[in-house]
């Protein structure tokens, strides 16, 4: 025990003694012992050069004993070290198949996991960035027995709720709206705004970068001060982060507000992209519990758990219907009326969370397989180096210095593959794979940071270091006799046998991989040759949305967009300009109508659900779609009975045939009596929201030029042109700044959104399906890849350790083909069973992507077929190479090895 | 250490040599090889390469300890001592080093 203590003492103390004191002292040892010699000598009588010589050659040379003896005193000097990792480099240049094949590996996998990683972790994991935030809930207002899905709350519930709740400091109400346009200043400008109750931000915590925040009046909308927040983002872009903002008169739909204050950009409730926080009062105008449209979070009081506040809040329901009447008791029963209480972390992803989940697993398996072909690798070349360890140790070498070499090479490309692993991690973060906040909640907080690198680094090290202690407690350094007395041979059997299961599963993997690349591929190649129904090259579009004040009837609109046609018809190059409600494929954020329609004159036949737009007489020309049967519309046609141009799907859907000019068909409407059209004409199918739906049932109604076409009854026209697309078609088509000039010379607060080519809203439309085709692709490749790599290292292990079996069977005589076939068949063992395992979890799993896939079954036999193909190809290949080297064994050096 | 004659039996014996002359008094390195060679008659004659490092070894050990002295003649040199745990050491090894040599006898003895 002592003797130990002491031991660890002496260590620690030449730890912290100078390498140079500790050096000067030993010089003087030996010089000591050298002058006595010499003094001994002369004594016997020698002369004095001759006694000196003697006495220093009997030393042999003091610089090497000065060496040994640093190394037994336990001293790594840096010296070394630098050495070390000079030999380091200088094996690994000479083996630059395997240093590349490591630090691609290493590289690829670690900035993948790292970066995805990282997103994972940020997005599903980190704080929000709000005072206490394991405090703040969403609650939510459940009604499963109505058909009503989310968990948005009416004003009724919210009030209810926020009046009587115990379990929380506050409650707030907020939602989001598009629908504004800031108009002061020259040019005018659509906002994302969020409307929400003065607490909504006190109670998150929010301070304001610049001003104040809300007070509890400001709701009120006879309130002098009219107070509304802007974000930092929209400080900045709008008004160059002018610190006079406060006070300054902002003109948005609704009239004049005064800003009162600024919030920062790392206060980015609900979204990153809101621009101005506006008041909003809940007023319980209508107390239904229909009417729904609030999200609500809520601060809990201190100590309270959020499944106590769900209690309390679900014992309050009842008494909804004392407060408010027109909910009656039966109502709230028929609705499974419930509450939900998550806390907002989580209910913040909750949309994306086993997605995310399932991508962190699958990125540790990518590491896990990346290391263990690392681990391979090193296998294999510590059992074609083990030769040359044995003759360094018998030379003298000390284990610790040929450990030393192992681990240092395990660093340095541990390291070496930290520099590919830095970009493919910044670029996963930078890019974050084409996702933004509105697919993913909080993607906007992730970036690359200096954590992530060191993260990365620090992973480097440790898995090249453990690479390099794995290589050599496998190649036995602390068992030379072991191998002598080959009782290694039971637990490489062990190994073996995890690492060909491990193989076998890259293979597997990288063959689901495969099959679902080339289903996308397949899916990506109809997409993109769809028949969409109209002619995307040559015409663009864009948005208009007209404010309610100075548009308050049919003609107003109507005026305004004849004039835009007229301005828009004359500019150089333009054939043809049209006008409708929507445009195809033009994505979310477009208003649509949702129709049910039912054949005129057939009593009791089933109602039919449509699509609905809105268009002007050019329409059908401009967007290439064919006029099958009757006319466009014309002046007049909201007269009387309004005309109406269905689609052949929709004919067919209605009265089962396409034959249908002149007749009627009825438009049922909620709360009111069905209203009726004369079917003009009949044309072309298209795909309406995604390509991937196929074609949409459309009713299309006539958006006129206004004048004395229209009819005085304004309860007889279908809706109102408010919200508009134009699209141009022309040989040559306006630029931005053209068109904007153009609509703020007939109204200077009306910006023109969504400026696009036809062409980019079809790329959109198969943006979803191409994104994830590059990355199951880029993952696939990776995969077959890792697997090449890991079935050759594997292969190629097993057949160098059988080298010396190999000589014997071809000095007795085996011809070279039958020792290659040993190998390949050993190699085409795991790549069947990979592929066995491969095709039946490919056939598992290839449905979850059928909603990705267009016109291609996931099943299909040639995508099944061509991946399995190309894997046994190309695992094949790798198998090759080991199997010709073991054909080729020479049988003298393969046995004198020995 | 040991030049002539060198066999494997006697490798390793060195340290005991060490501990065994530091027994009787502390010393530097040089008089270590002159004390060895003086006691086994001239018959062993100490290896510096391997002196050095197995004083160092000894040391990390625990085994012996080192200090900075004068001597005779006024020159500063590194004395080695014997520590406690050197002593049971040396001990131990004495008596496993009899029972080496007595079977060693034994069987040269029998042929």
């Amino acid at each position: 025990m002592l003797h130990h203590a002491r031991a660890a003492l002496v260590r620690i103390r030449e730890l912290f003694r100078s390498r140079s004191h500790s050096a000067a002292e030993q010089n003087d040892e030996f010089s000591f012992h050298i002058e006595m010699e010499t003094a001994e000598n002369v004594r016997r009588g020698m002369n004095e050069a001759d006694a000196r010589r003697a006495a220093v050659l009997r030393f042999g040379g003091a610089q090497r004993w000065a060496e040994e003896t640093q190394g037994a005193r336990g001293v790594v000097t840096l010296d070394n070290l630098a050495r070390d990792t000079r030999f380091a480099f200088r094996r690994l240049h000479r083996a630059p198949a395997f240093a590349a094949a490591v630090i691609a590996t290493l590289g690829i996998g670690l900035g993948a996991a790292i970066g995805i990683g990282t997103i994972v972790y940020g997005v599903l994991f980190r704080d929000l960035p709000y005072d206490k935030p394991e405090q703040l809930v969403r609650v939510g207002f459940i009604t499963d027995g109505i058909g009503i899905s989310g968990d948005l709350h009416s004003s009724a519930t919210y009030f209810h709720f926020a009046k009587s709740a115990r379990s929380f400091t506050e409650l707030g109400a907020y939602w989001t709206s598009d629908d504004f346009n800031v108009t002061d200043g020259d040019a005018p400008e659509r906002v994302t705004v969020a409307l929400m109750t003065p607490n909504t931000l006190t109670l998150l915590g929010a301070r304001p970068l610049v001003g104040k925040l809300f007070e509890p009046g400001d709701t009120s909308w006879s309130n002098v001060r009219s107070a509304i927040l802007i974000s930092e983002n929209f400080w900045r872009r709008r008004y160059g982060a002018d610190p006079s903002i406060i006070g300054r008169r902002i003109d948005i739909n609704r009239g004049a507000r005064n800003v009162i204050g600024v919030v920062p950009r790392s206060f980015d409730f609900p979204t990153p992209a809101v621009d101005i926080f506006y008041p909003a009062p809940v007023p319980v105008k209508t107390a239904q519990i229909t009417a729904r449209g609030f999200n609500v979070i809520g601060r809990l009081r201190d100590g309270i758990d959020p499944r106590v506040a769900a209690a309390e809040l679900n014992a309050l329901i009842p008494s909804l219907a004392e407060r408010f009447p027109a909910i009656t008791p039966d109502m709230l029963q028929r609705s499974r009326a419930r509450v939900s209480v998550e806390l907002l972390k989580s209910a913040t992803v909750a949309s994306v969370r086993p997605q995310l989940v399932l991508l962190g697993v699958l990125v540790a398996v990518v590491l896990l397989i990346a290391t263990t072909n690392v681990i391979n690798l090193f296998l294999l070349r510590t059992e074609r180096a083990s030769q040359e360890i044995a003759i360094a140790l018998s030379l003298g070498a000390t284990r610790l210095a040929v450990a030393e070499r192992f681990v240092i090479e395990g660093v340095v490309l541990g390291l070496a593959s930290a520099i590919v692993a830095l970009p493919v991690a910044a670029l996963a973060l930078s890019t974050k794979f084409g996702f933004t906040a509105r697919e993913i909640p909080r993607l906007h907080e992730v970036s690359f940071t200096w954590e992530t690198a060191a993260l990365v680094l620090g992973c480097a090290t440790l898995i090249g270091t453990a690479v390099g202690l794995i290589a050599l407690t496998r190649t036995g350094l602390g068992g030379l006799f072991d191998r002598l007395r080959s009782s290694r041979a039971t637990s490489s059997r062990n190994w073996r046998r995890a690492q060909n299961g491990l193989v076998a599963f890259q293979v597997a993997i990288a063959l689901v991989l495969l099959v679902a690349a080339g289903l996308l591929g397949r899916s990506f190649w109809n997409l993109r040759n769809a028949k969409i129904g109209f002619e995307p090259r040559n015409a663009m579009t864009f948005q208009v949305s007209l404010p309610w004040n100075g548009y308050t009837s049919y003609a107003d609109g109507a005026v305004f967009h004849a004039k835009m046609v007229d301005r828009l018809s004359v500019l150089p190059g333009v054939m043809s300009v049209a006008v409708a409600l929507r445009v195809p494929l033009a994505g979310r954020g477009a208003s649509t109508l949702d129709l049910q329609l039912q054949a005129g004159d057939g009593e009791g036949r089933p109602t039919v659900a449509s699509a609905g737009n809105m268009a002007s007489a050019d329409y059908f020309d401009v967007m290439g779609i064919p006029l099958r049967a009757g006319r466009s519309f014309r002046s007049g046609d909201l007269r009387g009975t309004p005309a109406v141009i269905v689609s052949e799907l929709l004919a067919k859907n209605v009265f089962g045939t396409t034959d249908v000019i002149g007749r009627t068909i009825k438009q049922s409407r909620v709360g009111s009596q069905p209203m009726s059209f004369t079917i003009v004409g009949v044309v072309g199918d298209v795909h309406w929201e995604r390509i991937e739906d196929g074609y949409a049932p459309m009713l299309y109604f006539p958006l006129q030029r206004g004048g004395d076409g229209l009819p005085s009854d304004r309860s007889a026209v279908p809706g109102r042109p408010m919200d508009v697309q134009y699209v141009i078609r022309g040989t040559q088509l306006p630029s931005t700044p053209t068109i904007q000039e153009i609509v703020k010379a007939l109204d200077r607060r009306i910006p023109p959104t969504n400026i696009r080519t036809l062409g980019s809203l079809v790329d959109a439309a198969t943006a979803r399906v191409r994104l994830t085709l590059l990355l199951i692709a880029i993952a696939g490749v990776a995969a077959l890849l890792l697997g090449v790599i890991g079935v050759y290292s594997v292969v190629a292990y097993a057949a160098n350790s059988r080298v010396r079996e190999f000589g014997i069977r071809l000095a007795l005589g085996a011809a070279p083909t039958r020792v290659g076939g040993l190998v390949l068949g050993d190699g085409l063992k795991l790549v069947f069973v990979g592929i066995v395992a491969g095709l039946a979890a490919a056939l598992g799993t290839t449905r979850f992507l059928r909603a990705l896939l267009y016109e291609v079954k996931p099943t299909s036999v040639a995508e099944f077929g061509g991946a399995t193909a190309l894997l046994v190809v190309v695992t094949l290949c790798a198998t090759l190479v080991p199997a010709r080297r073991a054909a080729r064994t020479h049988p003298a050096v393969a046995l004198r090895g020995e | 250490m040991t030049i002539r004659q060198q066999t494997d039996a006697l490798r390793g014996s060195l340290d005991l040599l060490i501990l065994k002359t530091l027994s009787l008094v502390p010393m530097h390195g040089w008089g270590i090889t002159l004390r060895i060679q003086q006691m086994s008659e001239g018959i062993l004659d100490v290896n510096l390469g391997s002196l050095y490092p197995a004083l160092q070894r000894l040391e990390k050990n625990g085994l012996i300890a080192s200090d900075w002295g004068t001597t005779d003649n006024n020159r500063r040199a590194r004395y080695y001592r014997l520590t406690a745990a050197g002593r049971r050491a040396l001990g131990q090894e004495l008596d496993s080093w009899k029972r080496f040599t007595t079977g060693l006898d034994a069987v040269l003895r029998s042929t």
